[in-house]
């Protein structure tokens, strides 16, 4: 039934590097994604290597002070920034979902591009670091006011942060957008296979709560740069403001980085026990449980800063709690191979691996929870421990099963099982050989993050020792990897389209798939999770279709134009000190992103027929708007609490009412504009549609005039350096005043599709997504005239 | 002393001793001669063994599917995808886990009562520099560094702040941390029921130095305590000796800027106050012993052997001038320092 993409000539090098750089095929973006995760892990690995050589014997002078600071942060923002947030969902969610889902492409696939471009934007920014005064040294935390004591590296490090940030959100967008829309026809919410679900769960976390993370690392950088902040105390400012943000992000994230791999584990538990999952929405139950939940976890981070003991008991029930749904999660993975017969294939032996490492690391956040206890092993080894538990010894064991259980799929070639199993048995005995004695360690009171220790404290030698060799032998282990990938892909054995018995519809093509995935029509019946044992039970077939009927979408060098435009735009605001270097960076940006609004996505008119019934501009802008939301209202939340508290204090001189409900008549005004002229667009009235779109446009640039005036009259007055209430003016006023650019660029960006004859009423998904956006800011601006002027 | 207190540690760690090095500290939060260690010593007890009865259940539930697992390879199995009782089952086990483990915390946390001011505490308050400790006796205004001498048996409650950065205060085996923040006043109390030497350190990262940031409590019988409480608080130094007297000579051309002694003309307030100096046991905020080679080496080269360290280097002092201010610094002595030897062993 698969089939075979005809064979092509072997490619040249710059064919090669020309496809990479323009494919919107989710395939290869799912793999170069996974790559660079991947490489991420190796060599964030390398330096954990580093590490534990340092600390293997008491004061060691192979890496101290600074050095080893910038080795921990770098191997912490790595890992989990670049590998952890990164394989499991960006690169083998966007291979396996829409393949898994039945589609042929990704809800938005150019914005897709964009989004891996961007992410590797960001790994440059905070590589840039190491050539322009060294690597970040403040741990990947970056907490305030260290990160402007210890700076080197900071501003780039927090510009990396906020361009990954826009990459994960339009990754979350439009994969919530793919489930959303794209399913086979007949594939009920309820039959998607779990790795779908968890893809859907982890992405809205990521866009209900990257707000934190960018509102933290904004700050941090505005502070580096312009010491325009919210945290200093000598303005007023908390620093624990800081904490408060970057853990409303930081913890929910970290089942970002567990749920999808709970999802990869679901799959591989269910196809190696060739049964169903057990419990199936059970799981889905746990898994947004563990959403509603994570999002209010996050001052567990927190125990030790002296919060409020009411405070602290709410953080209590729901850290405990939260291991609940997670708990669950495991008990269906052991329940769906229970009674299972079991093919004991490398993919398993990391499920099992999973299951017993899992279990201790879940069991000892738990304990964190406990406030008490936490006074005593937070920072400590014991943390250290934790987490690596969860994340190494779980998570990046899910990597694996995932790596290797989808390898023939992503490849075509089959991987040597033996390797897979040496690679799997020094990862589990290395990991536990590396991590108990560090439980032990923080029991005994050593803390994190220290380069050195004194020499004949109990234990702490021989602890320190031992937790060494395991890494060696962890170390050991990633060689093997290593050429269990190399072998494989030089000389392994071709992959059968499904070498597992897979129930899935990735195994219903070839391995690798061809570009447009499938050439079949699907049956329209989905019992279960489980579409090809169903179907093979109930006689049903899917129907060939002509390959050549499917349109696929153009490969587009915009994307990648308009990414290294962000890239050059954020790597001056982090470095310049002349602030026209922004310049370079603006046009580009810019100049892709009216080329790319220009281009058509398909060289056929495709009509697009979507699950929802919404087009998937508006489904990709409507999370987009979400996590915007999101952002103002983590904003607003520490400006009403920096208010309240008495610490912001509103000065004589302030930007006057008048202007502002001037500027609200502009930007109410605008927002009708652009909803008429929508509406004229889709009545297929040309002229007053682009006369009104017009409009709104002019009356935002006014809106942004009026408002710089008010800026500098404000700044003349006073600046963000004398008065809390003026930095919270300038940031958060300041930001909305960023998105009416944004806003306006996209009401731009429609403009020039219909000078161009680009959009008409069936192909206006750029007006659709910017008019929603500017209803946004306008709303936005609404709720900041009350609380920045009125009161 | 520290011998004592390793046979009063839970079991697993009396496995793990086995091979065990000569201890110089048994830092250890299982150290039961605190009563906040006590506290927690007993709510362990009891996630420890709900801990353990998931885990073997658990382990018991992998093995047994692997067993069994094995058995069949190749043909189909039952194909059954859930049972509800054994869902609510499942969920209800752990909802009552977690009640029961949420009631002990709560309860704990009231026993322990950890950020108020107990009846007759000492008052100390702390604050955190990169890298080191000032600590000060807030009824008698006495201050010092690093090394905090307390009364055995009487809570001491630590007011907190920071100079810079955040930092932690943490001594492990009298009981949980505080963060100190900058602006801000956290506060906690712990208490030692021994006497002993009991070490802490700064637990949030909080520059190059951050791993040498330690401290030493001291904690010494109540009528010892007072003794050299009123001792520190009249403390005028006596210098005896020219090489003594040469060396309060360059103390004050050098260092009196940043460093204060008492009832002499130094009093900066940049760096730690050195007024009992001669007493204390280590330097570099307790990471080297305070010998006079330790001494000399820190004073020319500061930076070079704490790496952030804001103490400038003095290269340009002589070997003489080294040598008198050691021994001026090591002639900063109370009267009734207590006997280390006597609260060690």
């Amino acid at each position: 039934m698969a089939i075979a993409a005809p064979p092509a000539p072997r490619p040249s090098i710059w064919t090669w590097i020309w496809d990479i750089l323009t494919t919107v095929d989710h395939k290869k973006i799912g793999l170069m994604y996974s790559a660079a995760s991947l490489a991420s892990l190796g060599i964030a690995g390398i330096l954990s290597l580093l590490i534990r050589w340092q600390l293997a014997v008491p004061n060691n002078t192979f890496l101290t002070g600074t050095a080893y600071n910038q080795i921990l942060t770098i191997h912490g923002a790595m890992m989990l920034f670049f590998f952890i947030l990164q394989a499991g969902i960006a690169g083998f969610g966007n291979f396996i979902v829409p393949l898994m889902l039945g589609a042929h492409d990704v809800a938005l696939p150019r914005i897709n591009a964009f989004s891996f471009w961007a992410f590797l934007g960001a790994v440059f920014l905070v590589f840039a670091s190491v050539f322009t005064g060294g690597a970040p040294a403040v741990g990947w935390t970056f907490y305030y006011p260290l990160s402007q004591y210890e700076n080197t590296g900071v501003s780039l490090f927090m510009a990396g942060i906020l361009l990954l940030g826009i990459s994960s959100l339009l990754s979350g967008a439009n994969f919530l957008a793919t489930i959303y829309n794209l399913r086979s026809a007949g594939m009920g919410l309820w039959q998607m296979p779990m790795y779908v679900w968890s893809i859907f769960a982890a992405s809205l976390l990521n866009v209900f709560t990257l707000a934190g993370l960018t509102a933290a690392s904004l700050i941090t950088l505005m502070d580096s740069r312009f010491n325009l902040t919210l945290f200093d105390p000598a303005l007023g400012g908390d620093p624990l403001l800081f904490q408060q943000f970057f853990w409303f992000y930081s913890h929910p994230t970290v089942y970002v980085m567990l749920l999808p791999y709970l999802g990869i584990l679901a799959e591989v538990a269910s196809t190696f026990a060739r049964k169903p999952l057990f419990g199936y929405r059970y799981m889905v139950y746990a898994q947004l449980g563990i959403v509603a939940l994570g999002m209010i976890v996050w001052a567990h981070h927190m125990f030790t800063v002296g919060e409020s003991e009411i405070f602290q008991t709410i953080f209590i029930i729901t850290t405990a709690a939260i291991a609940v749904p997670t708990g669950i999660k495991l008990f269906n993975l052991l329940g769906t191979l229970w009674g299972g017969h079991l093919n004991f294939k490398t993919p398993l032996y990391w499920l099992l691996g999973f299951l017993a490492t899992f279990t201790v690391g879940g069991i000892s956040g738990v304990t964190l929870a406990l406030v008490p206890f936490d006074y005593q092993v937070h920072d400590t080894y014991y943390i250290v421990a934790h987490f690596h538990n969860v994340l190494m010894g779980g998570s990046a064991f899910a990597v694996f099963a995932g790596l290797y259980y989808w390898w023939p799929k992503f490849t075509g070639k089959m991987y040597d099982e033996k390797l897979g199993k040496a690679h799997f048995w020094f990862f589990f005995i290395g990991f536990w050989i590396t991590f108990l004695p560090q439980y032990a360690l923080g029991f005994l009171g050593m803390p994190r993050r220290y380069y050195t220790y004194p020499d004949g404290n109990y234990l702490w030698n021989d602890l320190n020792m031992i937790s060494t060799v395991g890494a060696m032998l962890l170390g050991i282990g990633g060689v093997i990897w290593v050429w269990a990938m190399v072998k494989s892909l030089f000389w392994g054995e071709k992959a059968p389209d499904n070498p597992w018995g897979g129930t899935t519809l990735e195994w219903a093509t070839s391995s690798p798939p061809p570009s447009y995935n499938f050439a079949v029509s699907w049956p329209k019946t989905f019992s279960t999770e489980r579409p090809l044992y169903d179907w093979k039970k109930q006689g049903l077939e899917p129907a060939p279709i002509n390959p050549a009927s499917i349109h696929m979408p153009n490969p587009s060098y915009w994307p990648v134009v308009t990414a290294l435009g962000l890239f050059l735009f954020l790597l001056a605001l982090s470095t310049a000190a002349n602030l026209a270097w922004l310049l370079p960076g603006a046009i580009l940006t810019m100049y892709g992103l009216f080329n790319w609004a220009a281009e058509p996505e398909y060289s056929h008119p495709v009509e697009h027929h979507t699950l929802s019934g919404k087009s998937n501009a508006w489904m990709g802008m409507a999370w987009f708007i979400v996590s915007e939301v999101g952002l103002f209202a983590i904003l607003i939340a520490g400006y009403l609490y920096l208010r309240l508290s008495g610490a912001a204090v509103v000065p004589e001189t302030r930007p006057g009412l008048w202007l502002a409900l001037i500027n609200t008549f502009f930007l109410v005004a605008s927002s009708f504009a652009v909803h008429y002229a929508h509406h004229d667009l889709r009545r297929g009235e040309t002229s007053p549609f682009r006369f009104g779109l017009l409009l709104s446009i002019i009356l935002g640039i006014i809106f942004l005039m009026v408002q710089s005036y008010e800026f500098a009259t404000q700044y003349g007055h006073m600046t963000w350096e004398e008065n809390l209430w003026v930095a919270a003016f300038f940031l958060i006023v300041g930001l909305h005043g960023l998105h009416v650019l944004i806003g306006g660029t996209g009401l731009a960006l429609s403009y020039y599709q219909a000078m161009k004859g680009r959009i008409s009423a069936h192909s206006d998904g750029t007006l659709e997504a910017g008019s929603m956006y500017w209803h946004l800011v306008d709303a936005v601006w609404l709720l900041i005239v009350l609380i920045f002027y009125v009161w | 002393m520290n011998k004592l207190r390793g046979k009063r540690l839970l079991p697993l760690l009396v496995i793990l001793a086995a091979g065990g090095t000569q201890a110089q500290f048994t830092v250890s939060i299982f150290d039961q001669g605190s009563p906040f260690n006590r506290e927690v010593g007993s709510l362990m007890l009891i996630t420890a063994g709900f801990s353990l009865i998931v885990f073997i259940g658990m382990i018991w539930a992998i093995i047994h599917v692997i067993v069994k697992g094995r058995k069949h390879e190749g043909e189909e199995p039952p194909q059954f995808s859930g049972n509800n009782r054994l869902e609510a089952t499942l969920f209800a086990v752990p909802v009552l886990i977690v009640i029961i483990l949420f009631v002990a915390t709560i309860e704990t946390i009231g026993d322990i009562d950890f950020h108020s001011q107990p009846e007759n505490a000492l008052v100390v308050e702390v604050t955190g520099y990169q890298y080191w400790w000032d600590f000060v006796y807030r009824e008698t205004g006495v201050r010092t560094a690093n090394e905090l001498v307390v009364p055995v048996g009487r809570p001491v409650y630590f007011e907190m702040t920071s100079a810079d950065v955040i930092h932690s205060f943490w001594v492990p085996n009298l009981g949980g941390k505080t963060d100190t923040i900058p602006g801000q006043t956290t506060r906690m109390h712990l208490s030692a029921d021994r006497p002993g030497v009991y070490y802490g350190q700064c637990t949030e990262l909080c520059g190059p130095s951050h791993a040498n940031m330690r401290l030493r409590v001291i904690a010494v019988p109540e009528e010892e305590f007072e003794a050299w409480l009123r001792g520190a608080q009249n403390f005028t130094p006596v210098i005896t000796g020219a090489s003594a007297q040469q060396g309060q000579q360059v103390f004050q051309a050098q260092c009196a800027s940043c460093h204060a002694v008492k009832g002499t003309n130094a009093q900066g307030v940049i760096g730690p106050d050195l007024s009992f100096m001669g007493e204390r046991t280590t330097i570099g905020s307790g990471v080297w012993p305070n010998t006079p080679e330790n001494m000399k080496a820190w004073i020319s080269d500061s930076p070079g052997m704490k790496p952030g360290s804001k103490m400038t280097a003095f290269p340009n002092l002589t070997t003489q001038q080294l040598d008198d201010l050691v021994a001026y610094l090591d002639s900063l002595r109370t009267e009734n320092y207590p006997d280390l030897a006597l609260v060690e062993e």
